[in-house]
């Protein structure tokens, strides 16, 4: 297992008290999978890949019973020790690629930087040729053909895609083991958002990283995606195979977006209502006590208060006293 | 970028010229005779009045007056002093170095830990350093300066008796003055003794430098505080850590340089504040520069040598605005995008 999340909570207080913004979340990802976990914003996805990365700042308080990559526990690293996995064996791309790139310096320096001095060969004045030739390289790897144009232009002059290209080429200059993507493709248009897919994919394919995506849309995710996560409010719902959880969704809330993304609907009569999820997620202030989908579930029972544990059901771990599409003769 | 120079220099020079227009005006708008307001010659010395009323065409409209002033303006002829008939212009001409060169001197001074405690205080924000800096800062700022100047000289020169209380330089020295600018002068002239000349006319500098740089030195870390507290909420500066880089080069390659964008920006505002202060500060340590000039020409009612110092001032401050804009922009890329975007 390359990476393994157990019971991950992360607190913060508030104005109402301490809430837990992450409720034992626990998260598996296997050598050379694509991972996709699927939330609506505010559901505490990006704070799962900051707290892998490290980047929470103090007023977060971060607590669980495991957060390992490989044998490393993340948890307890000294800065230095974080800095050979951070960037070299995980790496992470987030939404909105433009903002992550550093608007008064060129692409190409951008580029180099993430060029370790331990990856090139050459004496101290051949690195900068050598240099400059890898990162042409990285640009080629993610397709992009016109290297010297692109090492020479600035943030500001790239498109939303492009900047996504230049995100990933610097992610992948040291061949991660795990690529965190953080809605790496949200603002984009669908067919740039598939040119993304595709170079992951690609790339996924050819160096086999794990790839941990993390969406808002079950409608848009990666088609090669592997395994399904499912959170909501900071709660795992489910888990499992990406094709048996689209096929027969468990978990009530898998099971609404489902119903709330397109595709399923494309055939509905004129007139007909729409399933939808009824209410919002939600705030920080009031958290639903127990299964934190409760007030919005349309099979919630009193016993729902209760927050049920993830535990697994036939081929996938479902988090829910009531899980749907199951064969209860066999439970 | 060119199109940009190009008009930011126009922008220069039309406000130069608006300048000229309204230091031409005061002539006629201060009490009194024009002609002597301009000139600096009085009604009842006939000759030579008569003489500047004619080379300055005030027998001719007012269009041709503003003409023949311009060209006096580019000869160098800036009239004379009311008080000491001492001509304008060469006055000026020194006193503008000897200011410049404190000026300058306390904008060095207080760059360098401006921006190093700034740094230092975001970086450990809200944490007892923090507090620390942003407490001596906002003291520091809200002392006034001319009583700052005086508790110095008070403390420095007169108990410790480290430091002169006042000038530029022993008066045993004989520094024939050519640039204004104390130092430049001495190199120039080398008098026999140049190192002491050197140690007496910096054992004078200090002070008031020191004086003037505290003012600009507090704003800066104040402005480069909040600046690099901004930068450092930035999105790319979490995807440099990304990268794997260390904390250090982190601050130092993609926090600093973005943080100084802010802060060149807002360096053009300090000057004003600083010349302003450098006047103030030229009174107190009897400091041969325009502004204590400037200051007893005011009370005096000198006239043309308000007239003088006020376009000279309001010159410099122009022309560092126009170049920092220039710098701006050159340094800046997206600072030139936008630029595009709006021409």
């Amino acid at each position: 297992m390359l990476l393994d999340i157990r019971n991950l909570t992360i607190s913060t207080n508030t104005a109402n008290g301490r809430v837990n913004v992450l409720d034992r979340v626990s998260l598996q990802v296997d050598e050379g999978e694509i991972h996709t976990l699927v939330g609506e914003s505010g559901s505490g996805k990006s704070l799962i890949a900051r707290a892998i990365m490290g980047f929470l700042s103090p007023r977060w308080e971060v607590q669980a019973d495991r957060l390992w990559f490989q044998d490393t526990d993340l948890l307890n690293l000294t800065a230095k020790q974080r800095r050979e996995i951070i960037g070299v064996d995980i790496a992470m791309i987030f939404q909105d690629a433009k903002s992550y790139l550093d608007p008064n310096i060129t692409i190409g320096a951008q580029l180099s930087e993430a060029v370790l001095n331990q990856d090139l060969s050459g004496s101290f004045f051949k690195r900068k040729s050598e240099r400059k030739a890898k990162v042409a390289s990285l640009l080629h790897r993610v397709g992009i053909k016109d290297h010297e144009a692109m090492m020479n232009s600035y943030a500001h002059q790239l498109s939303e895609g492009a900047a996504q290209k230049i995100m990933i080429a610097s992610a992948i200059a040291h061949r991660p083991l795990l690529l965190i993507a953080d809605e790496p493709t949200s603002t984009m248009e669908p067919a740039t958002r598939q040119q993304i897919y595709r170079l992951l994919a690609q790339l996924h394919a050819r160096y086999g990283m794990s790839i941990l995506m993390i969406s808002q849309d079950l409608g848009a995710i990666m088609q090669q995606t592997q395994r399904l996560s499912m959170i909501y409010s900071g709660q795992i719902m489910e888990t499992g195979g990406a094709d048996a959880l689209l096929e027969s969704p468990s978990h009530p809330y898998t099971e609404a977006l489902l119903n709330t993304s397109l595709y399923r609907h494309a055939k509905m009569p004129p007139r007909t209502r729409l399933p939808t999820l009824a209410g919002a997620e939600p705030t920080l202030q009031h958290l639903p006590i127990g299964c934190r989908l409760g007030p919005r579930c349309q099979y919630a029972r009193p016993p729902c208060v209760k927050t049920p544990s993830l535990e697994k059901r036939q081929d996938r771990q479902v988090a829910c006293h009531y899980p749907l599409h199951l064969d209860e003769g066999k439970k | 970028m060119r199109i940009y120079v190009l008009r930011q220099l126009a922008l220069l020079i039309i406000t130069l010229f608006l300048l000229t227009v309204f230091a031409f005006c005061l002539s006629y708008w201060f009490p009194g005779n024009p002609v002597t307001n301009s000139s600096g010659i009085f009604t009842d010395d006939t000759l030579r009045y008569t003489e500047a009323f004619e080379a300055r065409g005030f027998d001719h409209n007012i269009l041709v007056q503003y003409w023949f002033y311009l060209e006096h303006l580019f000869r160098g002829d800036w009239g004379i002093s009311l008080l000491d008939a001492d001509p304008v212009f060469e006055q000026l001409k020194l006193r503008f170095g000897a200011t410049l060169e404190i000026a300058l001197l306390a904008m060095l001074l207080a760059i360098i830990p401006g921006i190093a405690f700034g740094v230092l205080a975001a970086l450990n924000f809200r944490k007892p350093i923090d507090h620390i800096i942003l407490s001596i800062s906002l003291s520091g700022y809200s002392i006034p300066v001319f009583w700052f100047a005086q508790i110095a000289i008070l403390v420095v020169a007169v108990h410790w008796g480290v430091l002169p209380i006042a000038g530029q330089i022993n008066p045993l020295f004989h520094i024939e003055p050519l640039t204004g600018s104390i130092l430049l002068d001495i190199f120039i002239t080398q008098p026999e003794n140049i190192e002491l000349a050197l140690r007496s006319a910096i054992r004078h500098i200090m002070l008031p430098v020191l004086v003037l740089s505290v003012m600009p030195m507090m704003l800066l870390i104040r402005l480069t505080r909040s600046s690099m507290l901004d930068v450092l909420d930035k999105n790319y500066i979490t995807s440099a850590y990304a990268k794997g880089l260390s904390t250090r080069r982190v601050i130092a390659s993609h926090a600093i340089p973005n943080t100084m964008q802010n802060v060149i920006r807002e360096l053009g505002s300090m000057l004003s504040l600083l010349i302003t202060n450098t006047m103030i500060i030229e009174v107190i340590f009897s400091w041969p520069g325009i502004g204590s000039w400037l200051i007893r020409s005011i009370y005096e009612r000198d006239y043309p040598v308000i007239q003088g110092g006020l376009l000279m001032i309001a010159a410099l401050i122009l022309c560092v605005h126009v170049g920092l804009n220039l710098i701006h922009s050159w340094r800046y890329p997206q600072v030139r995008k936008d630029l595009n975007a709006a021409s």
